[in-house]
């Protein structure tokens, strides 16, 4: 299986500057405050690094928080045996994330159809709609609430793309992200 | 009422709830006890509500979505004023918060 929604080519040259960080399987790829204590760390180091081209300290490292945040509580939620691995790459003021993790098989159809879903339509309108669906009905989880708030309030372009693991039984699923700082 | 971890700090004064530092919590039901405190601020059924963010430094989506199910509960209640304080110094708030104003036409929001 190899099947892609939205934007997932990498663009950032070899030079770029860039931060990768692999959480290895196990109590690290499970636990819950590793997305907050990962998510300043890479936003700490690369905001400095903007800071130096003029981008702006403060706004920089909140996206970049935010964003990887999001994404590490998804990878982290939907753990399945293997490593977390995580590379943000920054270039002038274009801003580029990958979250490659494993995800059960089981959930891939329902996910995919959410992606779909999120991607076909405004982000503002979506967003609204489902939080009115969300606080009508107790039993939902609010899913695809972080990445249509990454969508439409931070304007990020996000690809997602699932391949069958070399080894082992989950699906690689690559989350791209992308974002230009003004 | 007061809820205190080494990460953040909220509390109510009259009807005047306060958010302070970092709130990542790891979904809905994370959060439940935060929004049982709001809930009880209302159910003093005060003239106004004021929720104040201005040293709330990071909200997750789960955190967001708390504060927008609240904001969806307040509009039932016309007669409660709304009243929701941000800060320009912390970027997630002029970004999001917008959004509350969406699901509730009579929400005052100032960010100052």
């Amino acid at each position: 299986m190899n099947t892609s929604f939205g934007e997932t080519g990498q663009t950032h040259s070899k030079d770029s500057f860039s931060i990768s960080v692999v959480l290895k399987e196990g109590p690290l790829s499970k636990s819950w405050s590793q997305a907050g204590t990962t998510s300043d760390f890479v936003a700490e180091v690369l905001a400095r690094h903007g800071a130096k081209s003029g981008l702006d300290y403060t706004e920089t490292r909140h996206t970049i928080v935010y964003l990887v945040n999001e994404l590490l509580e998804n990878a982290i939620k939907f753990s399945f045996p293997g490593d977390v691995q995580i590379r943000c790459s920054l270039e002038d003021a274009s801003f580029e994330l990958s979250v490659i993790n494993q995800i059960d098989p089981e959930i891939v159809p329902n996910f995919q159809a959410l992606i779909q879903e999120l991607t076909s339509r405004d982000p503002g309108e979506l967003l609204i709609e489902r939080i009115e669906a969300n606080a009508a009905d107790e039993e939902s989880s609010a899913s695809g609430l972080g990445i249509l708030t990454l969508m439409n309030d931070y304007g990020v372009r996000m690809g997602w793309h699932f391949s069958n693991a070399v080894a082992g039984s989950g699906v690689v699923l690559r989350t791209q992200a992308y974002l230009t700082f003004h | 009422m007061e809820i205190k971890t080494a990460e953040y700090n909220i509390w109510a004064e009259g009807a005047i709830i306060h958010y302070e530092g970092t709130l990542r919590l790891s979904g809905t039901d994370a959060y439940q006890d935060i929004l049982t405190m709001m809930q009880a601020v209302l159910a003093g059924n005060p003239p106004m509500i004021t929720m104040d963010l201005t040293q709330l430094e990071f909200l997750n989506s789960s955190g967001i979505n708390l504060l927008a199910k609240f904001t969806i509960e307040l509009r039932k209640h016309p007669d409660v004023a709304v009243k929701v304080l941000g800060s320009t110094r912390i970027p997630w708030q002029s970004k999001s918060l917008p959004n509350l104003q969406k699901l509730h036409k009579g929400l005052e929001l100032v960010l100052a």
